[in-house]
């Protein structure tokens, strides 16, 4: 048998366990000095491998786990496994494609409550190792005339990312990872209510927080490299919050102290580029 | 054969031990970081490896190669893995006699091959291909297998040593999946040891198996067991001054205990040198 057409039997065996398809690999075979049963020897890759993956989504998502108990999360990782067998070679982008699986999958689409908690800690695993940036503090600011506040943008740590989520996935996720961690945690009744938060890495460790209605849009207005009296003129922003300026200078105090901003630029008419060098 | 300086005895180095070895630099001389664990844009693995590599020398040990798949070569996987080594600085990079899966899937597994002509030319010349790569030659280590296959053509050792000499490779001996293998196909590990080139042979992995009786599996989830210590004595008089170190990877231990394990080794190679010394007046 050439070594190709042995590795594509052998790794049939693995993802799919045994079965009929194994004939021509028993086959070739040494039975085992020892007595072990071929199919033992064999079961060792084939449970090898999904335990190695059900631990690593286990890792990533223990909010989800929590809300919807070890059943059900167990039955949801082997769905994962059986239709989306891993093909990176790094085993920890493996378990990135379980949200995008569940809002495809029939079984688990329309559990809005686990597809958001899934969404909510891809979020914190991919904060966790994006590139490397240095946060400024407020203190960036001083550097600028104040004529030019009004055309300010930002730069944002590129660990930053924002979420739509089903209302009750934060508290749950904060209640699964507590100290004192129930086995299970009520799953959130969310109906259509949201809510949004913010993830990001700081300190080295991935931070989230919720954001109120009106923080989340000039947030993500900011992110999108709008300047600051810009995001106080939006519509959508007048519409979600309150008082404008006030509100908004209080969302950017507490992101410089958050550490999510990394660069500071006066914005031109004509920059239509969030990306461009930062002062200060 | 001109090979990397000894540099005695170390760790693998995981996680759970990270503040601890940066706030009681332990007696350890050296570190071997699991490659793929770095592979990441930024954050708090490659902030600790930059600490740690600041006050140790550190090899890369990588288990994605997939040296033996009959996938073609994964240069994205390779482009990453120069890219650390660049900012490491590894005094080597190893991988396995294996391969992880074929046609875009990876197992997350070092799987096993029939040793025939075939597989060895196949695996010579990914070896030297890939160290036309990364522009360095590879250390290349023996798996712990669970099956054998009526086609190979030769054994594990004869393989080893065709592969070593035909790729000009360095190796990595895995005194453990010696152990381990050997029970499984019943061979001799002893006959193993004294079949690699021992000039090839720059490092020395040591770790603990599970028992299942009829097989052993390589879990690294436990000491090093009697048999497996024997067995490094055998290998370091055989080898002389090789790296060695302790590679545990589930049911972590205190670092006192994996301490203890590195001392064990000091203590050995010392009897063996004392020996030695004595013969030799």
């Amino acid at each position: 048998m050439k070594l190709a057409d042995f590795q594509s039997l052998f790794q049939q065996r693995v993802l799919a366990g045994s079965g009929e398809a194994d004939k021509p690999l028993l086959k070739k075979l040494r039975p085992s000095p020892r007595g072990a049963a071929p199919e033992t020897l064999l079961d060792v890759y084939q449970t090898g491998y999904r335990i190695r993956l059900a631990d690593f989504v286990s890792q990533d998502h223990p909010g989800l786990r929590a809300i919807l108990g070890d059943e059900a999360f167990d039955a949801l990782v082997d769905d994962y496994i059986d239709h989306c067998p891993s093909r990176d070679p790094n085993a920890r982008w493996f378990t990135t494609g379980l949200p995008d699986f569940m809002r495809e999958n029939a079984r688990w689409r329309d559990d809005v409550a686990a597809a958001s908690m899934a969404l909510f800690e891809r979020a914190m695993v991919d904060a966790f190792d994006t590139a490397d940036e240095t946060p400024l503090t407020v203190q960036a600011l001083a550097g600028f005339a104040p004529d030019d506040w009004a055309r300010l943008a930002f730069d944002f740590d590129p660990s930053l990312t924002l979420l739509e989520l089903a209302a009750g996935t934060i508290e749950a996720y904060g209640a699964a990872i507590s100290e004192e961690a129930p086995a299970k945690v009520d799953k959130p009744a969310a109906g259509d209510h949201i809510e949004y938060a913010a993830v990001w890495r700081v300190d080295h460790e991935s931070a989230y927080r919720q954001l109120e209605p009106d923080e989340y849009v000039a947030l993500s207005e900011a992110r999108a490299g709008h300047a600051f009296g810009d995001i106080c003129q939006m519509t959508a922003f007048q519409q979600a919050g309150e008082i404008a300026p006030e509100r908004l200078a209080q969302c950017l105090s507490s992101w410089f102290e958050d550490g999510m901003i990394i660069g500071v630029r006066v914005r031109e008419d004509d920059d239509q580029s969030s990306n461009t060098p930062s002062s200060a | 054969m001109e090979k990397p300086a000894p540099l005695g005895y170390g760790l693998g180095l995981r996680p759970i031990y990270y503040e601890e070895i940066l706030s009681s630099r332990p007696p350890i001389d050296w570190f071997e970081i699991i490659s793929e664990n770095y592979m990441l844009a930024g954050g708090r693995p490659l902030a600790m490896l930059e600490r740690i590599r600041a006050d140790y020398p550190v090899v890369m040990h990588g288990v994605s190669m997939s040296l033996a798949s009959t996938d073609p070569l994964n240069f994205d996987y390779l482009r990453q893995l120069k890219t650390l080594a660049e900012r490491v600085q590894p005094a080597w990079v190893s991988d396995h006699i294996a391969w992880t899966g074929v046609h875009g899937v990876t197992l997350h597994d070092l799987l096993p091959i029939p040793y025939t002509r075939e597989s060895l030319a196949h695996v010579v010349e990914r070896i030297q291909r890939v160290q036309d790569f990364l522009k360095r030659r590879l250390v290349v280590e023996n798996a712990s297998t669970y099956v054998s296959f009526v086609d190979s053509e030769m054994s594990e050792h004869e393989f080893v040593r065709e592969m070593a000499e035909r790729a000009d490779c360095l190796l990595l001996l895995d005194v453990n999946n010696v152990f381990v293998s050997s029970f499984n196909h019943g061979f001799d590990p002893v006959a193993f040891i004294d079949g690699v080139p021992a000039e090839r042979v720059v490092q020395f992995h040591m770790a603990g198996h599970t028992n299942n009786e009829t097989h052993r599996v390589d879990t690294h989830d436990q000491p090093v067991c009697d048999e497996v210590w024997a067995l490094y004595e055998h290998a370091r008089r055989r080898c002389g001054d090789v790296s060695a170190m302790i590679e545990r990877d589930d049911n972590y231990p205190p670092l006192a205990e994996l301490l203890d394990e590195l001392q064990n080794m000091r203590d050995i190679d010392a009897r063996i040198s004392k020996e030695r010394a004595l013969s030799a007046a």
